[in-house]
């Protein structure tokens, strides 16, 4: 067995984002706080924000409440590492 | 020429359940036993693709039909996850099978067959995968004005059938699923990709189709997932 590596949440959003959209590398890590998801990446809908909560639960070994998710958290990928940062220190 | 896989079938509870079958020169076979429910859509093409990497490397493969998924002709709603355990192992008995791939969720699927050497690519417990589809439903729900909640979906899936993500499960085979743990076997090969960190004895290249909006293919992905099948079966 390979020993766990240490996971930022950054890199877990960007991964998981980039696996959702099928972007490359170089793509997804042109994402900057400000980049805009929900409703500026028609690829995000609700069944892949359903995907990318469980995805990110599953890398980060957190766990997400219905009451921690609302419109905001999607708005843009800075919203989104926020929100994991504040996750994985819970 | 591309080699096209033929369909065969494997007879389970007095029905005849489909397989993708492709044949290679060889006595090196292994079952590959697909995702489930949307993942399973949304990687088809990608294990499709494994199988004829696997025959230019001379290993003949067997992908089956879960009940209830994809040709199967019995309803889902009536199908509990012990059906899919005694399938996978009825199966792997009919096509002389010791060797077996499992993907994601199917991982739960394959516990019947203890004595088999394991292959399993990205495991995940039934509760995760049931999880995205309960948020499926609550997102349609809300769009739709009504405010539902995980806590509240999974009792009520509990006591009676419900409808996730265009799915009808039945309650008993939400129950097994919510409880199923990855297995744990004997002889067994855990294998993720590179961007995956948990522990595994492999990694592979390629990207989590099985989060995709639509059914994609990664050949980069497939062929190196067919070498590892491969190297592992010598």
């Amino acid at each position: 067995m390979q020993n766990e590596v240490e996971l930022t949440p950054e890199a877990a959003v960007r991964a998981v984002m980039r696996d959702i959209l099928g972007l490359s590398e170089e793509q997804v890590s042109e994402f900057k706080a400000e980049t805009e998801l929900f409703g500026a990446l028609p690829e995000l809908d609700s069944m892949a924000v359903a995907g990318l909560l469980t995805e990110l639960e599953d890398r980060l070994d957190i766990m997400i409440e219905d009451d921690d998710v609302d419109g905001e958290l999607f708005e843009t990928f800075g919203n989104l590492v926020a929100f994991a940062e504040m996750k994985v220190t819970e | 020429m591309t080699p096209a896989p033929a369909f065969v079938s494997y007879e389970f509870a007095d029905r005849k359940e489909l397989c993708l079958s492709l044949a290679a020169q060889s006595s090196r076979r292994v079952m590959l036993v697909p995702p489930l429910f949307d993942e399973m859509n949304r990687m088809r093409k990608m294990l499709v693709d494994v199988m004829r990497a696997l025959e230019t490397l001379e290993v003949g493969s067997i992908m089956p039909d879960l009940p209830g998924t994809n040709e199967s002709l019995v309803p889902l709603g009536l199908v509990t996850l012990t059906d899919w355990q005694k399938a996978v192992e009825t199966c792997a008995q009919q096509h002389d099978i010791s060797h077996v791939a499992s993907f994601r969720g199917s991982a739960v699927t394959v516990t019947n067959l203890r004595q088999a050497d394991h292959w399993i690519f990205s495991p995940v417990k039934g509760a995760t995968i049931l999880r995205t589809m309960l948020r499926t439903r609550v997102a349609a729900d809300k769009e739709s004005g009504q405010a539902t909640s995980l806590a509240e979906l999974t009792a009520q899936a509990g006591s009676g059938p419900i409808e996730l993500a265009g799915n009808i499960l039945g309650s008993r085979l939400f129950t097994e699923l919510n409880a199923a743990e990855i297995p744990d076997f004997i002889n067994q090969r855990v294998v993720r990709l590179e961007s995956d960190n948990k522990p595994g004895d492999g990694q592979i290249p390629g990207s989590a189709l099985w989060l995709r909006a639509e059914p994609d293919d990664d050949p980069a992905m497939s062929s190196a997932i067919a070498r590892d099948i491969a190297s592992w079966l010598e």
